[in-house]
């Protein structure tokens, strides 16, 4: 099916009815994973910035270069252990919400040590692994490299988001309302630890997934970025909702279109992350210039 | 009061009653709750008073499931509880408007999405009911904290409930929105609600409530709020005495070695 859309896709392009990056199969790969991974980003990030877990994600990412490491090691194929890396990540997740929910720590106490931990333990399994694989893979996973999507990370992505869609959105009111008030939401018989595990969980995959595209180290921000861009200029939950949404979606699209054509040597992820927070600074500028959004100074 | 009468009127099925027995809560070795049992009437307010630290907002919990609590509580009758907490922790920047948290708490279709035509005119009108009509796109950060208090009222009553869990929400309220408030909580009653109310202001208590209960680790009195509210009672719960001292001093008040429960009458 891939196939057949970059077939027809670069026919066009050779045909000039479109233009020319679309020449190139892995510009349709990755164009395809950001039209699928922003707006996801986009709704997801909401729920992070509402639920105030921005490092988790960060977590999450670090986690993600052990999982790579781990997998290099177990044998897995160095482009896509994709068995490890969700594995190992379901596995940090989980536990980290254990941890919280038993020590009753504060989120952001656990995330930093997790965080910490994640990033040690990456740091000294891929410096076991760098003398197996050539450092470009490593530095893949860090920041990002549209040049090696392929067909498998392209269904992966697909399979996460139909996940995410399915699972998130009939739940999005019940997880914020236990994110706003978890005994008023547990009246209401919302299951606040089972919501807390499912949301982690989401995060965790759609993390891991989004790891060829934007790297380990920046698909946080891009969890964070638009939303709290959107966070500027909203005043209801729909905005909020939708300029999310339409940040995330357009800095994927930017991010890997504006370096390709202009021949910007940029990675992919970096640029995704350039053009957010472009929006992030006009929204701010925006936001502390409007009357309507003035708010008390302390 | 309008709108009030239109959604008050709504079929309620017969409310229930609540029977507290040998209630005990300990939290990291402390003792929070001690042998607290009571009962409340259906289709009465009873008000829960005492001193602060004295366990009211742990025992409401444990009525409401959250709290791990030793002895019994049983809710006879069909229950839908509404909740109206003490405050709401929100991040005062989160662009989530009055209808938006209305709608995050009452549908099921994704409030990003706005909220139904059927949920939508309930809103309008129970928002109408508090006091804040033409407050609905409001950012709820936005408001003063009256104005939440009204808006986590508002919550409670969507759908409406028959059995109304308050805990302490008029702390922050005007005297016009505690009036607001006195008068829907009364006509809920007289439209069969029960209510159950951890309150601090005696004279509102002495106003509304039919029953009332003294909690203090232990129940300190029980009954009638016409006949034990007693001004030596009440003198004695909120000097500044230790918990050991007040809990002393009421068994000694009120003559009994037991708290001696009084027949609950329908104001």
């Amino acid at each position: 099916m891939f196939e057949l859309l970059r077939t027809t896709l670069q026919a066009m392009s050779h045909a000039g009815d479109i233009p020319t990056i679309f020449q190139y199969g892995f510009v349709i790969n990755a164009l395809l994973c950001a039209v699928v991974l922003g707006p996801v980003l986009g709704g997801m990030g909401t729920m992070i910035v509402t639920k105030r877990m921005a490092f988790f994600s960060q977590a999450i990412g670090n986690a993600a270069l052990t999982g790579v490491a781990l997998g290099v090691m177990l044998g897995e194929s160095y482009t896509s252990p994709y068995a490890t890396l969700f594995g190992f990540c379901l596995c940090f997740g989980i536990v980290l919400n254990y941890t919280r929910g038993k020590t009753g720590m504060s989120a952001d106490t656990l995330i930093g040590v997790f965080l910490s931990i994640s990033l040690a333990v990456g740091a000294c399994l891929l410096l076991f692994v760098s003398a197996k694989v050539n450092t470009h893979i490593l530095e893949s996973v860090l920041f990002g490299s549209i040049l090696t999507v392929n067909d498998l990370d392209i269904i992966v992505l697909f399979v996460v988001t139909a996940l995410c869609l399915g699972v998130g959105l009939p739940l999005y009111n019940q997880m914020l309302m236990a994110s706003l008030n978890a005994s008023l939401a547990n009246v209401r018989g919302v299951k606040v630890n089972l919501l807390e595990y499912i949301f982690i969980i989401l995060i965790t995959i759609l993390t891991v997934a989004s790891v060829k595209i934007v790297g380990a180290v920046l698909v946080e921000a891009l969890l964070l970025i638009p939303a709290a861009a959107a966070r500027n200029i909203s005043k209801s939950l729909r905005g909020f909702f939708c300029w999310s949404v339409l940040f995330a979606t357009i800095s994927c699209l930017a991010g890997i279109v504006i370096p390709m054509q202009w021949d910007i040597p940029v990675p992919s992820g970096g640029a995704i992350i350039l053009v957010s927070a472009m929006f992030f600074v006009l929204t701010t500028i925006l936001r502390s210039s409007l009357p309507s959004f003035l708010e008390a100074k302390v | 009061m309008q709108h009030s009468q239109k959604i008050l009127t709504q079929d309620l099925t017969t409310s229930p009653s609540i029977e507290f027995q040998e209630v005990g809560l300990q939290l990291g070795g402390t003792i929070i709750l001690k042998n607290v049992s009571f009962s409340v009437a259906p289709g009465t307010i009873h008000c829960l008073i005492g001193p602060n630290g004295g366990g009211k907002t742990s025992l409401l919990r444990s009525l409401l499931g959250q709290m791990p609590h030793t002895g019994d509580i049983k809710v006879c009758g069909t229950c839908k509880i509404g909740y109206v907490p003490q405050f709401l922790q929100l991040d005062k920047t989160l662009p989530i408007s009055v209808l938006d948290f209305l709608a995050i708490n009452c549908q099921r279709r994704p409030a990003f999405l706005g909220m139904n035509k059927k949920w939508r005119k309930q809103a309008v009108d129970t928002l109408a009911m508090v006091g804040l009509s033409g407050k609905e796109e409001r950012r709820l950060g936005s408001l003063s904290g009256g104005e939440c208090q009204r808006v986590l009222f508002a919550q409670a009553l969507l759908p409406m409930p028959n059995l109304l869990v308050l805990d302490e929400p008029m702390a922050s309220m005007d005297e016009a929105g505690s009036r607001i408030f006195e008068e829907i909580v009364q006509d809920l009653c007289a439209s069969g609600v029960t209510i159950f109310w951890v309150h601090h202001d005696i004279g509102q208590v002495r106003r509304v409530a039919h029953g009332v209960t003294c909690l203090n680790q232990s129940v300190l009195f029980h009954g009638d709020a016409d006949k034990v509210l007693t001004g030596e009672r009440l003198f004695g719960i909120f000097s500044n005495t230790s918990r050991e001292d007040e809990s002393c001093s009421y068994v000694a008040h009120a003559d009994t070695s037991q708290p001696e429960p009084v027949a609950l009458q329908g104001k």
